[in-house]
């Protein structure tokens, strides 16, 4: 299986993952387009470790990528929790407290 | 050389200056406390003068004697310049000291019972110890500047004292035209001051008399030479100064003794209280004129001397005329006193010093007397006043025959009116022949047109005898008038002579109008008053100016002393025996007398309204200082009102003008500043929409297009 393929699934993913973050509505559904681009670009990592197999790095970063990535998913649902209680809805275009 | 701050060096501590400042300190307290006490101010002020009277007799006793005791001490030092002050006891002095106090007291007894009724008894004792206190200063003082301040304040006890009924509108108006005559007269004696100041740089009458002594005329230059503080000064003047400085000091007494031209504010002085009256005539005020020129006698030369005799004569003659067509009782003796000053200005003026002041001496007495006496009348009269009953108490139209219900008052005014007739037997006669002896001898030498000098003094002798017994038999004999005048006939009944505390001044006073109180009869040379005061034996003046010596002149005049004393005499018996006859009870004069208005003759009216001379001044000086204050005002109203206005108009033009270029120009760079800032501001704003998922757009759009342009 050629890298080329692999690259433009990553891509593909992370660009899903960014018209998910970009359109939606909902701060949950944000989040979930986060996690996309994230295991796009872990999908990138992996594919580029092929040209490393000795040391994998490219994997065992993307190891590490989950890792902050489940990390980052606690602490973004806790303060979309937050935002949640504070403004009683999770709608993005409705949180504009800093609208110039 | 003199050393100017020798001259100036206190002397020795003399015990003397407890008593001088006692002397000072009992009139002033009774100025200070009078006005606290109420019905008790009377006995008050007159214990305080006593004291004071019994102070200045002993000095006199103590220090009667040929040279006088002089006192110094320095008041102030600026720089290298000396302010001293010296008093001087001499004979003059001394008996104006005990005269002034004594005379002083008597008014204050008076007075507890002519102002009984007053309700500002306490302001006007007050007033009199000022007065009494002022007076005293300038005749201790050798000082011209103590003299000076001294005499200002005479001039403003005088003020206060005329216009101490100030309800009265006449009265404050009288007290303003006292005040204001004398500022006139002062000026001039300021005058005076200072071009003695000039020369001399000092103003203690000693050092100046020292130091005109050693002065000379040099072609025509009047020079002094001395060392002040060690450095040889040489004060050149014009000669003439000399002359003017003589007549400046005059002036000052012109005002305050009341001659002519400042004599008018005196018989308007009669509308003070009758003991004031007494006061100013006789012990204060118009004496400090004559007793001032007296002072300064030495520093005279014979051009000042000459005016000062002539503005005498003028002023004795005028007044005596005045005097004869008066209604007012007081009038008579205020235009009478201002003759006798003419008469005392006139000695000094022909250089008879001894004269002029033994007729100050006496004068004080008799007038004192005089005036007395009509306020006795007066005071009586006015208890006949009541609600329906209102007269002029002060009108001799209203009084006659009052010799019945007023004996002792009667037998006081004629004795007193005697002695200023000049009869021998009475003090009067002694001074006045000094005096008349004096002008004699003086116009002998001077000769000429100098004999109308003397002839003016000699007509003065008849109408003063002739207008005091005019006042004598108006007053006294004939019928009462006023019941006529009134419509009450009983009232004549109610009048009576006045009590003790009005009499016994009086009494006193007239027994010092004989002339046995100075130890003569008929030659004022032996008298022990007139050998007290020595005419100094020659002018401290350059000899080129210096005036005739009184004894020179006497001698070459030949003196015809008994000659004079006869046609004096005869003239004075003249005038009374026209008087008797004229106004003799029953006569024509006398019975119409009550009917009597004011003139229409021009020349009773000349007499009446003295020489016009208050006419003229309100139609002339006043007129014309009044039209020129009015142009001035009109050159400020108009002039220089309308100069400040247009630059303040313009001001205001030029301050609009930089308003709009300040709200305009300025302020629209300031606006248009915030306006690009606040459009700037909106812009940017629109920005910051508050929309995260725009912000992320917006991030990835710009890294889109960084990496385009890496790319390419």
């Amino acid at each position: 299986m050629p890298v080329e393929h692999l690259v433009i699934l990553g891509a593909i993913l992370f660009c899903i993952g960014l018209f998910v973050v970009l359109t939606r509505k909902n701060a949950i559904a944000v989040l979930i387009g986060v996690e996309l681009m994230l295991n796009a670009s872990n999908i990138n990592l992996v594919a580029f470790s092929h040209f490393d197999p000795d040391l994998l790095q490219g994997q065992v970063f993307a190891l590490f990528v989950i890792t902050v990535a489940a990390a980052e998913a606690a602490v973004a649902l806790a303060i979309v929790v937050k935002v949640y209680q504070y403004f009683q809805t999770a709608d993005l275009d409705k949180i504009s407290e800093l609208k110039g | 050389m003199i050393e100017l701050k020798d001259l100036l060096a206190p002397n020795a501590f003399d015990p003397l200056i407890y008593w001088i400042l006692a002397l000072f300190a009992f009139p002033l307290l009774s100025f200070f406390t009078t006005g606290l006490l109420k019905d008790k101010a009377s006995v008050w002020s007159s214990l305080l003068l006593g004291i004071n009277t019994c102070i200045s007799g002993y000095i006199a006793v103590t220090y009667w004697g040929e040279m006088g005791t002089s006192l110094k001490g320095t008041w102030f030092e600026i720089g290298g310049t000396v302010f001293n002050y010296s008093f001087l006891l001499d004979n003059a002095a001394l008996i104006m000291l005990v005269i002034v106090n004594f005379i002083s007291l008597l008014v204050h007894i008076f007075s507890a019972e002519y102002m009984r009724h007053d309700k500002a008894k306490p302001r006007y004792y007050a007033f009199l110890g000022l007065f009494t206190f002022s007076m005293l200063g300038i005749v201790l003082f050798h000082n011209l500047l103590f003299i000076f301040i001294f005499w200002e304040l005479v001039g403003l006890s005088s003020y206060l004292l005329i216009g101490f009924w100030f309800e009265k509108k006449s009265a404050s108006l009288a007290a303003n035209k006292a005040f204001i005559m004398n500022r006139i007269g002062d000026l001039g004696f300021l005058t005076g001051l200072m071009i003695l100041y000039t020369q001399f740089e000092t103003l203690d009458l000693g050092a100046i008399e020292f130091m005109m002594g050693e002065s000379q005329i040099e072609d025509g230059n009047w020079v002094v030479t001395y060392f002040s503080n060690g450095k040889e000064v040489i004060h050149v003047l014009d000669g003439r100064w000399l002359s003017a400085a003589g007549i400046a000091l005059f002036c000052g007494a012109v005002g305050k003794s009341a001659q002519f031209p400042l004599q008018i504010w005196l018989p308007d002085a009669m509308e003070g209280p009758t003991p004031v009256s007494a006061l100013i005539h006789a012990a204060t005020m118009v004496a400090a004129g004559v007793f001032m020129l007296s002072r300064v006698f030495v520093l005279l030369d014979a051009q000042a001397l000459e005016v000062i005799a002539i503005v005498g004569a003028i002023t004795a003659l005028m007044a005596a005329v005045a005097a004869l067509s008066q209604f007012d009782i007081k009038k008579v003796l205020a235009y009478s006193t201002v003759s006798q000053l003419g008469y005392m200005v006139l000695a000094m003026g022909v250089g008879a010093y001894d004269a002029g002041l033994f007729h100050l001496f006496t004068h004080a007495f008799f007038k004192a007397g005089l005036f007395l006496s009509a306020g006795i009348i007066i005071h009586q009269l006015h208890g006949l006043e009541s609600e329906g009953v209102k007269f002029n108490t002060q009108d001799m139209r209203v009084m006659g025959g009052l010799k019945q219900h007023l004996p002792i008052t009667f037998a006081c005014f004629v004795i007193c009116s005697l002695s200023l007739a000049g009869l021998p037997g009475f003090s009067g006669f002694l001074s006045k022949e000094a005096i008349l002896i004096n002008t004699h001898a003086w116009s002998v030498e001077k000769g000429g047109g100098y004999y109308l000098i003397e002839l003016m003094a000699f007509a003065t002798v008849i109408l003063t005898a002739f207008y005091i017994m005019r006042a004598v038999m108006l007053v006294f004999t004939g019928k009462f008038r006023l019941p006529e005048l009134t419509g009450v006939s009983d009232i004549a009944g109610k009048l009576k002579e006045g009590n003790r505390t009005l009499l016994i001044p009086v009494v006193i006073l007239a027994l010092l109008s004989l002339s046995f109180a100075f130890g003569s009869t008929f030659d004022a040379e032996t008298s022990w008053l007139h050998k007290a005061v020595e005419t100094p034996s020659g002018a401290m003046v350059p000899t080129k100016y210096a005036a005739v010596g009184q004894a020179e002149m006497l001698e070459s005049a030949g003196a015809d002393h008994i000659w004079l004393a006869v046609v004096s005499i005869g003239l004075a018996l003249a005038g009374i025996i026209a008087a008797l006859l004229i106004y003799k009870p029953g006569a024509k004069l006398a019975e119409a007398f009550d009917s009597k208005r004011e003139p229409v003759s021009p020349l009773v009216q000349v007499s009446f309204y003295h020489w016009y001379q208050d006419v003229l001044y309100t139609k002339v000086i006043l007129k014309f200082i009044l039209t020129q204050s009015k142009m001035l005002a009109w050159f400020d109203e108009k002039i220089l009102d309308g100069c400040v206005n247009l630059l303040a108009r313009t001001q205001v033009v030029v301050a609009h003008l930089t308003g709009m270029f300040d709200r305009y120009i300025i302020d629209g760079f300031v606006h248009l500043t915030a306006f690009t800032s606040g459009k700037v501001g909106q812009l940017t704003r629109s920005i910051q929409t508050g929309n995260v998922q725009t912000y992320i757009l917006s991030a990835i759009a710009m890294l889109i297009m960084l990496l385009l342009w890496f790319a390419f």
